[in-house]
């Protein structure tokens, strides 16, 4: 047996999946019904289920340098038309959860995963961290607010209450860090796809533009013909457009974006484009999820409602906040400046590089990954 | 009910498990009614073209269990009958069975007259809805009773060409539906199966794709009576394919259709391919498969036939069946797992292997469906259930299960009329 190779199956893969989500797994018979009712499974880049397939047998390898789990987008046809009623859809998503836990080298992911206890820990852990911020040092925050004297207890003064200079360092440190860690994931899942193929860097170049494209418009996704796929990408890049705007007034902008006083500054439009985007796409999300409309939102796993429904609060709490301002009620005000950077900075902590939306960089970059991949075997 | 003759024994359907029952009862001197729904006894396997493993032609089994029927005056035949009630218990049943009349009556000599004036048609049934047939009509080429039927339904007011036309006056436009009550020690139900509805597999094209057909209709084709004359010929252009691919499990081992395995559609699909190859030595044959089930001695059939290098098994559920409307042709989607391609293919014909439904209309209340719809074999001490309706199953073991639910109704009726219990 010339070319015989042992696989060492990892018989822990299976529980590890069933419990990120995948619960019906094991109901598959390989027959491929949903391969092949799914538009965008193509024959070079095809799921789920070969990637059921490979979860069943344990062969945790080939699952991953496998980037096709993040070229679904879950419209459901899949598992509406399962014969076995194994959801491959969720299966998909389980593997998702998985993969985003295998490229962590944190191994925070993972555990909050695994664990609700962990995900709710560490989420409470960040809030605390910046509640206290903004309470504990003298010469900061509401202790700032009383060296500040009953000026800024009286009329709308943020700058005194929170100066921009230092909220803007920190921004910018958070950023760098969350930024730090989701690229080095990404550089991980990126080495991880492709330790097992060779790639001229001719062909890492040539599919760079496709790369940007995909990242900001999600162009792929129009190519599932599932029912409701254009509603989807439709909320979605509305909720990517929306965040974006903010990631940019607040991490860049953020010295124009804060305003003072209570009157109302043109400069704000683009927060209240954005405050809408978010606000209205997460209701929309958690609606849908509420009334398990559509095969994506049947199923939802703790950590499928903390992405919309952390969002929507962070969102509120901006708009209530500008609120208060304008109608210059400046405690109110202050205490929801807090409330709001308690929600948004873990949020942000625990889902940009370990969560859910890790997936704004996994996605273009699985299907750059797949692109290359499949250009480098056409060359060979 | 004397001491020493029990009642007869009721047997509903007149397919190849109601037959077999009735002629082993009749053969032990109980007396058997066979109550058939149709104007033929035969059920579905009158209407294959043959019969696997062995592809001898269906007249085969029915000419001898006709024969026996024939011979045995034990037992009586009523067709275009149905069961509308049964009371009483064990032993001493009264069934109330309703009989549509025929029209025709035994003088019928098969002369065709009646049909070669009859005015009107209607869809023929038989043949799986492919053509139409004359409203006088001869249920099928092995139809017992050999005579002809009138389908009322289907005549323009007042007409009578038919029972002008008949020289031996056995046409009575005016006969008029009967109800009896027979009397019956146990009942027998062999009610038998239906395809399941093909248009329900939205995907799979049918009844929106012309070539687009079912494993029962191309088993007509096949037939040398039925509407193509034993040509296999695609409905839009009547053309002889040169490409032919089966998609089993269409509907069954499929939670959102059919949750059981059909059992025989694997065997079937295989016995069309061989159909086919022996007609057209050129049409390569595709069969799309989840698993191929030929269980027990069908095995060799099976394996005899996937022996063909024109025969390709693929293992992997068709999707998707879409039509070219230029050519009429196919695009079938599918994955051949083993190899690990998903890919959409061109066929000239495509063929659903549908599965098997339990026909549990009409079945007498105490025989309980389970969960997938089929009749529980027993259901109070004197009713059974035999063949098909409860359970998928080629012919020879639908005979073999008739056969012992005869013998179930035997010792009820002898124990109604022992004194040792
Ligand atoms: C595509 C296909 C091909 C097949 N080919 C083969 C083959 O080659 N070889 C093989 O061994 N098997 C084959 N089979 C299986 C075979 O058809 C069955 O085993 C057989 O028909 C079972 O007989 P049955 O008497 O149980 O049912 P049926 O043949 O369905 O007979 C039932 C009878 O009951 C009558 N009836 C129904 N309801 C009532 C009612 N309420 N009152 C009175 N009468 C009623 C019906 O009119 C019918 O006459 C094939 C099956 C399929 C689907």
């Amino acid at each position: 047996m010339k070319d015989a190779r042992t696989v060492e199956p990892d018989v822990e893969l299976i529980a590890s999946l069933m419990a990120a989500g995948g619960a019906d797994l094991k109901k598959c018979m390989q027959c491929s019904n949903c391969t092949c009712v799914c538009s965008l499974s193509t024959p070079e880049d095809d799921f789920p289920r070969r990637q059921i397939l490979h979860a069943q047998w344990g062969l945790k390898d080939r699952l991953l340098t496998d980037v096709s789990p993040w070229l679904c987008h879950y419209c459901g046809d899949c598992t509406e038309h399962c014969p076995r009623q194994a959801n491959p859809g969720e299966a998909m998503m389980a593997l998702r959860r998985y993969l985003t836990g295998q490229y962590d080298w944190t191994g925070l992911s993972l555990l909050m995963y695994r664990s609700e206890a962990w995900a709710i820990g560490v989420l409470l852990a960040v809030s605390l961290v910046v509640v206290l911020l903004f309470t504990v040092p003298a010469n900061f925050g509401f202790g700032l607010l009383s060296q500040a004297g009953p000026a800024a207890r009286a009329t709308v003064m943020l700058d005194k209450f929170a100066p921009k200079e230092i909220v803007h360092i920190g921004d910018t440190l958070l950023a760098s860090l969350l930024g730090v860690l989701l690229l080095t994931n990404a550089a991980r899942m990126f080495r991880i796809a492709t330790r097992d193929t060779h790639i001229p860097l001719g062909v890492y170049l040539r599919h760079l533009p496709g790369f940007v494209v995909q990242g900001v418009t999600q162009k792929r996704w129009r190519e599932c013909d599932a029912g409701d796929s254009f509603k989807n990408w439709l909320r979605h890049l509305i909720l990517v457009t929306g965040y974006a705007t903010i990631f940019l007034l607040v991490v860049v902008f953020l010295p124009w974006f804060q305003v003072q006083d209570h009157s109302f500054h043109w400069n704000s439009l683009l927060g209240y484009y954005a405050s809408a985007a978010l606000l209205g796409a997460s209701a929309w999300m958690i609606g849908d999820r509420m009334a398990q409309s559509g095969e994506m939102h049947r199923f939802s796993q703790p950590s499928d409602w903390m992405f919309p429904g952390l969002l929507f609060v962070t969102a509120l709490t901006g708009v209530l906040l500008n609120v208060c301002r304008l109608l210059d009620q400046a405690m109110p005000t202050y205490v929801l400046y807090v409330v709001h950077l308690a929600v948004a900075v873990p949020m942000l902590v625990v889902e940009v590089p370990f969560g859910k939306w890790a997936h704004l960089l996994y996605r273009p970059l699985a299907i750059y990954i797949a692109a290359v991949k499949k250009s480098a075997l056409q060359t060979q | 009910m004397s001491a020493n003759s029990p009642n007869p024994v009721l047997i509903i359907g007149g397919g190849i498990a109601g037959l077999t029952a009735a002629v082993e009862l009749a053969d032990t001197g109980v007396e058997v009614v066979l109550v058939e729904k149709s104007a033929s006894l035969g059920g579905r396997v009158a209407r294959l073209h043959q019969y696997f493993p062995k592809l001898c032609p269906p007249t085969c089994g029915l000419e001898m269990h006709y024969r026996r029927v024939r011979e045995n005056a034990g037992i009586t035949v009523l067709t275009l009958a149905e069961v509308t009630g049964v009371t009483g218990s064990a032993g001493d049943y009264e069934v109330e069975v309703r009989v549509r009349p025929r029209f025709v009556s035994e003088a019928c000599t098969l002369c065709g007259d009646c049909e070669r004036v009859c005015p009107a048609e209607r869809p023929d049934e038989f043949n799986y809805g492919l053509g139409t047939t004359k409203a006088a009509y001869l249920p099928h080429g092995v139809a017992y009773p050999a005579a002809y039927a009138i389908d009322r339904a289907a005549c323009p007011e007042g007409c009578k060409a038919c029972e002008e036309a008949c020289k031996y006056q056995a046409i009575r436009l005016n006969a008029q539906t009967e109800v009896r009550t027979v009397k019956a020690s146990a009942i027998v139900a062999a009610t038998g199966w239906k395809p399941y509805d093909a248009a329900k597999l939205e995907h799979l094209g049918f009844g929106q794709c012309r070539n687009v057909v079912t494993n029962v209709m191309l088993e007509r084709m096949a037939a040398a009576d039925g509407p193509t004359a034993g040509r296999i010929l695609r409905p839009s252009d009547g053309k002889e394919p040169r490409t032919v691919a089966f998609v089993q499990c269409a509907g069954s081992r499929d939670e959102n259709h059919l949750p059981y395995c059909s059992a025989v559609c694997c065997t079937a699909s295989l016995k069309h391919a061989a159909y086919i190859r022996a007609l057209y030595p050129e049409t390569a044959i595709t069969i799309f498969y989840i698993d191929v089930r030929t269980p027990g001695r069908l095995e060799e059939f099976g394996a005899k036939v996937q022996h063909d290098a024109d025969v390709r098994m693929v293992k992997g559920k068709v999707a998707r069946v879409e039509e070219n409307p230029a050519t009429g042709d196919l695009l079938v989607t599918a994955e051949d797992v083993l190899a690990n391609r998903k890919s959409t293919e061109h066929f000239e014909l495509v063929v659903l292997a549908t599965g098997i439904v339990p026909e549990t209309e009409g079945l007498p209340a105490a025989l309980k469906p389970d969960e997938c719809g089929f009749a529980g074999k027993n259901g109070s001490p004197g009713i059974y259930a035999a063949g098909c309706v409860c359970r998928p199953a080629e012919v020879s073991a639908t005979v073999q299960d008739a056969t012992g639910t005869a013998l179930k109704a035997l010792q009820c009726a002898n124990r109604s009329v022992s004194h040792v219990r």
